[in-house]
């Protein structure tokens, strides 16, 4: 059934099926691989080719299949009730692309504000120029929605809007039905700082495009960048210099830890304890000194870039860090024994949003909270990339799947970042005085301006969980024809309508504050 | 009764409180001004999680089409005299997102903003001195901006 069946890279396979077997097809594929990553369509203007993303987070293989449907009749059978964690992906599909999903349970629109609705944006032919004429009437449209929107309400049951401008919500809404305190059903609205990255990096040179891949999230954005390199290289055919593949992880690392340091601070942020909140602040300005030393900017550092990295090294930056590790290290013990062992902590995080094992394979769940569970993945170990082999660390999993595992988690991964961290700056320091780095030429290889066609998937272990990209290329092509974005929030949103069914009021913003969500990259 | 309204003034100008309202990456740097190292309580500052009682609301840079109902409201709902500032260059022109099809470009032309903070994102320091720049607006009586002008009074939400 699957044509062209052969092995893409390692541990991945990819195989081509027609669009009326693919329900059947997809049947076999669960009782392999238990995860859906994502839904990816992209538009070749004849017909629209959706490629569907599995995995396995234990067995760590991995397949890709692709489908193609016509773009006048664009129907295909829903895998939702096969894979739970199909659901967004199809609504967001069916939003952007206009793809009906036969058979899904809520085939809503998701993300896109209401004047796209059933206009499929991220098509080829959507003209936007056209669209933007009318952005006055648009805006005034939404704004009265609005209105209606939260004028919303029954008379057996109350909604309650958490968000979008509580203090811990962020820009996202979760409409809370309850009875009394107790939560009744939940749903979210999400979609407040869409930016529509997909569509806006394909107007962008591959090299622009790092501006807006770095801006999916700004609490960890040097891994976002990788993740983009990488796909770029592998069709390019360059691979950067060892240097610049060591100096990566550290990029990288210094934004898991400084993502890590906002994570545990908004999380006890939402319990009221401000002062972790700000000790985590404290020791992540160190790190963003490491960064602004390095690339003059201490968030938007576009720093990474294909072919290795922008700026060529100075040794003395490799001090800041070091000063920010020591630093952070100073503070740790206190930081476990007062916020790590806190009563109050245990005691209102321990028995709310249980996620079990099966859920997180279910509903793919990445990162953190996968780990938090039990499922040990960790996509610098199942794929390594980068300089990652060479580097001794451990991944971190607690059994539980609780609110305070998940906690745990992160605290305990600011550890090993700090592991891998040092390794590298000793590696660099004795990789320089050894003569094999040329810290003034090894930062960066040329890649060419123009790619050939190609395609390419690329996968990274972001602070909060797996990121992934689709980058579609043609003939000669100056700018990229389609990037797909898997950003772990998603599902993680998703998650949580679960997760609070059941809760009281007093619990949202714990389950919430403990999934790690970005709302960048809920929305991109 | 001048004296106590110049005392009323003079207070205001001295502690204005912040209402949270985050929509855009910009937030991340307002966190920090509000960190430790920064620390913008020393000249004053305050966040505040309801729009009742604050003077001041900030445009965190980006503004999406879905969001910008909810930032008018916000606003509409704090007691005058309530002061605007605008942090970054997505609130100036769209910035980085410019040509997005989901971002408004002028919002500053509907909600008008008392201070503009230039950078993507503003550092720290940019804030706090944005907002030095704010208190002696109040302190010299104006008005604030939005509430002279700008496309929000005409619009529902
Ligand atoms: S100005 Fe820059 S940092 Fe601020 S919201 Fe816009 S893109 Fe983000």
């Amino acid at each position: 059934m699957i044509e062209d069946f052969r092995e893409y890279k390692k541990n991945w396979l990819v195989g081509k099926v027609e669009s009326s077997e693919l329900l059947e097809v997809v049947k076999k594929v669960k009782e392999e691989y238990r995860t859906l990553i994502t839904i990816s369509p992209t538009d070749f203007l004849e017909r629209i080719e959706l490629n569907y993303f599995f995995t396995d987070l234990e067995s760590k293989k991995s397949l890709w299949l692709k489908t193609d449907i016509s773009r006048e009749n664009s129907k295909i059978e829903s895998i939702s009730h096969i894979f739970g964690g199909a659901n967004w992906h199809e609504r967001e599909a069916f939003s952007t692309f206009g793809v009906d999903f036969i058979g899904h349970p809520n085939l809503k629109h998701i993300i896109i504000s209401s004047d796209f609705y059933g206009k499929a944006p991220f098509r080829k032919d959507f003209d936007i120029e056209a669209h933007q004429k009318e952005v006055e009437k648009h805006s005034l449209d939404i704004a009265s929605n609005f209105e209606d929107e939260f004028s919303e309400n029954s008379d057996t049951e109350t909604t309650l809007n958490w968000g979008p401008t509580h203090p811990a919500s962020g820009p996202l809404r979760l409409k809370v039905g309850v009875d009394g305190e107790e939560i009744k059903k939940v749903s979210a609205d999400i979609g407040f700082v869409w930016r529509a990255l997909e569509n806006l990096i394909e107007r962008k040179d591959f090299v622009g495009a790092i501006t807006a891949v770095e801006r999916i999230c700004f609490m960890d954005n040097t891994n976002s960048m990788l993740c983009y390199a990488m796909a770029v290289e592998e069709i390019a055919g360059v691979k950067p210099t060892p240097f610049a593949e060591v100096f990566r992880v550290i990029l990288g690392e210094v934004g898991r830890v400084s993502s890590h340091f906002m994570g545990i601070g908004g999380f006890f942020g939402t319990m009221g304890l401000h002062t972790l909140q700000m000790w985590a602040m404290d020791s992540r300005e160190y790190f963003l000194d490491f960064l602004e030393d390095y690339s003059g900017a201490r968030i938007a550092t576009a720093s990474i870039e294909a072919g290795g990295v922008r700026f060529p090294l100075n040794l003395e930056t490799l001090n800041t860090l070091e000063k920010a590790i020591e630093y952070y290290e100073s503070k740790r013990d206190e930081f476990h024994s007062i916020f790590l062992k806190n009563p109050m902590m245990k005691k209102r995080a321990s028995q709310i949003g249980i996620i079990s094992a099966d859920e997180v394979h279910e509903f793919s769940m990445a990162g953190v909270v996968a780990r938090a569970s039990g499922v040990e993945t960790d996509i610098r170990k199942d794929e390594p990339y980068s300089a990652y082999e060479k580097f001794d660390f451990k991944v971190v999993t607690k059994n539980g799947g609780s609110a305070k595992n998940r906690f745990e988690v992160i605290f305990e991964e600011i550890d090993e970042s700090v592991k891998i961290l040092k390794q590298a700056v000793s590696d660099i320091r004795s990789g320089v005085s050894e003569g094999t780095y040329n810290l003034e030429k090894d930062h960066l290889v040329k890649v060419p301006k123009k790619l050939p066609k190609g395609e390419a998937v690329s996968r990274v272990e972001w602070a909060r969980g797996e990121l992934m990209m689709h980058l579609v290329t043609e003939e000669k092509g100056k700018t990229p024809y389609r990037l797909k974005i898997k950003a772990p929030s998603f599902n993680h949103t998703m998650m949580v309508e679960k997760l609070l069914e059941g809760c009281t009021i007093s619990d949202i913003p714990i389950v919430f504050g403990s999934m790690y969500i970005c709302q960048g990259d809920l929305d991109r | 009764m001048i004296k106590v309204l110049d005392f009323f003034d003079y207070a205001r100008s001295e502690s204005p409180w912040m209402v949270h309202f985050c929509s855009g990456c910009c937030s991340l740097e307002m966190a920090a001004a509000m960190g430790p190292r920064y620390d913008w309580e020393r000249y004053g500052y305050l966040p505040t999680p309801t729009p009742r009682q604050a003077d001041v609301i900030f445009i965190t840079g980006l503004v999406s089409k879905k969001i910008l109902p909810v930032l008018l409201r916000t606003y509409a709902q704090m007691a005058e005299p309530s002061y605007v500032v605008a942090l970054g260059a997505c609130a100036f022109d769209g910035g980085p997102y410019n040509d997005s099809m989901s971002v408004i470009k002028n919002v500053t032309e509907i909600l008008p903003a008392d201070v503009f903070i230039a950078g993507c994102p503003p550092r720290p320091e940019a804030i706090i001195s944005g907002l030095e720049e704010l208190k002696a607006k109040i302190k010299r009586g104006e008005p604030s901006s939005a509430s002279q002008g700008g496309l929000w009074k005409e619009m529902k939400f």
